[in-house]
């Protein structure tokens, strides 16, 4: 990313330095076995990078928004599956930290900063994906408590997380509540042979008359999708395009050092002007790329309005740049790179996810398309 | 005082909307979300914008359709957010 501080640029080192110990040697290990250990879960946890966002005094980092993208720019270069939980994690602190009691801040952020708690954000289901207006899970009230019941589907990080926050409605009115993994009722089918994101622990999650506390309901009912969701969403959609763009970064290094060293007769692959060309695309769609995710991580610090059409920006160009340069990762390899051990064969494949989660690209156009023409008063 | 302050309130809120919604003849009492000029996304832009520009925060207590179904509503949230009363 550009116009970074000395202490932004210092983090970046690190955590790209964390990357290469603790991540690139296994990456495509876990990509194989579809999971991450939790050794790698607890070395992240101590390194501080669950609590990335979360402030000082409730055990977190509190770094600001462009070194989080930071973060998941350098863990996207090597492993999108990790990246996954960065983002839940993200997702469901903003909102905690937004919208929840002091109560429940003090209860539930400290564990989750430090990696204790494991987060999950369960809001799509098998009807409800890109339409969350459609959600069906439904809240009750019974007694002096609700009763919860739904079907929640690909929900990241759920194979390993100890509490679920959950998107239903309550009397038609959509709703927020935090469900611990021991409830009663709460049962979590690991979902695999994904494509891509292997490692994420997606699965399905399936609440059968779940008691909820009043203490775990988040916010006000009624504006859990038009208010709350929206927060987490939001980090969701940085995080995609940041990790995107560290993908992006790591096709174009791969494609640079295997293009210089690959011979064909007396010459490398890219002396060749069809590679310069793959590799002369990829590294502007990175730099374009990089600054648009730059700007809009710093819209988020600034708390601007525009953060949220910037953040649009930056995941719709960032996640079809990665599938293009993945692609073209693929080609420059040729053979090698069809391999399901190769780095960019991961790389195509995670990179497609990246198109479809927190959104998809038609989604963003269909936003993106009516926020811009709804700015009309700005021309005139 | 406090009208002028009202006054500068609704000026800057009105300039975000139509910045915004293509509505050029927007009135102070129109109803955002019933007249489906606005979406969940636009309701956390103006969020952000009103907390960001008059130093507020948008607690869980104002999450309340009636502080920012308008203008006008928009505008009196932000007078008691900001210790200002209506004449």
């Amino acid at each position: 990313m550009q116009q970074l501080t000395e202490q932004q640029e210092a983090r970046y080192k690190e955590f790209k330095e964390f990357v290469a110990s603790n991540v690139a040697p296994y990456a495509e290990q876990w990509d194989r076995e579809q999971m991450v250990p939790d050794l790698a879960l607890s070395l992240m946890a101590q390194a501080g990078y669950f609590g990335a966002t979360v402030p000082l005094d409730l055990g977190g980092q509190g770094w600001d928004v462009v070194t989080f993208g930071l973060l998941n720019d350098a863990f996207g270069s090597e492993s999108s599956a990790l990246t996954g939980f960065v983002t839940v994690q993200a997702m469901v602190s903003t909102i905690l930290l937004k919208w929840s009691t002091s109560e429940q801040k003090r209860k539930w952020l400290p564990p989750i900063a430090k990696g204790d708690t494991i987060a999950a954000f369960a809001l799509t289901e098998p009807e409800a994906g890109s339409d969350i207006q459609s959600v069906s899970t439904e809240l009750r009230p019974e007694g002096q408590h609700f009763v919860l019941n739904g079907h929640k589907k690909w929900i990241s990080c759920s194979t390993k997380a100890s509490m679920f926050l959950v998107f239903g409605k309550l009397r038609n009115q959509a709703v927020v509540c935090i469900v611990p993994r021991e409830a009663r009722g709460v049962s979590v089918k690991p979902i695999v042979d994904l494509m891509g994101f292997r490692g994420a622990g997606l699965a399905e999650v399936l609440l059968h008359n779940v008691e909820v506390d009043p203490d775990n309901i988040v916010g006000k009912p009624g504006f859990g999708l038009s208010h709350i969701a929206p927060v987490g969403l939001q980090f969701g959609r940085i995080s995609t395009a940041c990790s995107a763009l560290g993908l992006l970064r790591g096709c174009l290094e791969e494609s640079i050092s295997y293009a210089a060293e690959r011979r064909i007769g007396n010459r490398t692959i890219g002396d060749i002007g069809m590679v310069r060309s793959l590799i002369a695309r990829m590294g502007t769609s990175h730099e374009a790329a990089s600054l648009l995710c730059y700007h809009a991580c710093k819209a988020h610090d600034d708390n601007l309005p525009t953060a949220f059409e910037r953040t649009l920006m930056a995941k719709y160009f960032t996640s079809q740049a990665a599938v293009s340069a993945a692609s073209d990762a693929v080609q420059i390899r040729g053979a090698s790179g069809c391999h399901g051990s190769s780095r960019v064969s991961r790389y195509y494949r995670d990179a497609k996810i990246m198109e479809i989660i927190e959104g998809t690209t038609q989604i963003h156009e269909s936003i993106l398309g009516k926020i811009l023409v709804d700015q009309v008063q700005r021309l005139k | 005082m406090s009208t002028q302050q009202e006054l500068h309130i609704k000026q800057t809120v009105r300039g975000f909307l139509l910045s915004s919604i293509n509505v050029p003849g927007l009135k102070d009492e129109e109803n955002l979300f019933e007249m489906g000029l606005v979406n969940s996304l636009f309701a956390v832009q103006l969020m952000t914008f009103i907390e960001k520009t008059f130093s507020l925060e948008v607690e869980t207590e104002d999450l309340d359709i009636d502080n920012f179904k308008s203008l006008n509503a928009t505008t009196q949230f932000v007078m008691r957010k900001t210790g200002n009363q209506s004449l």
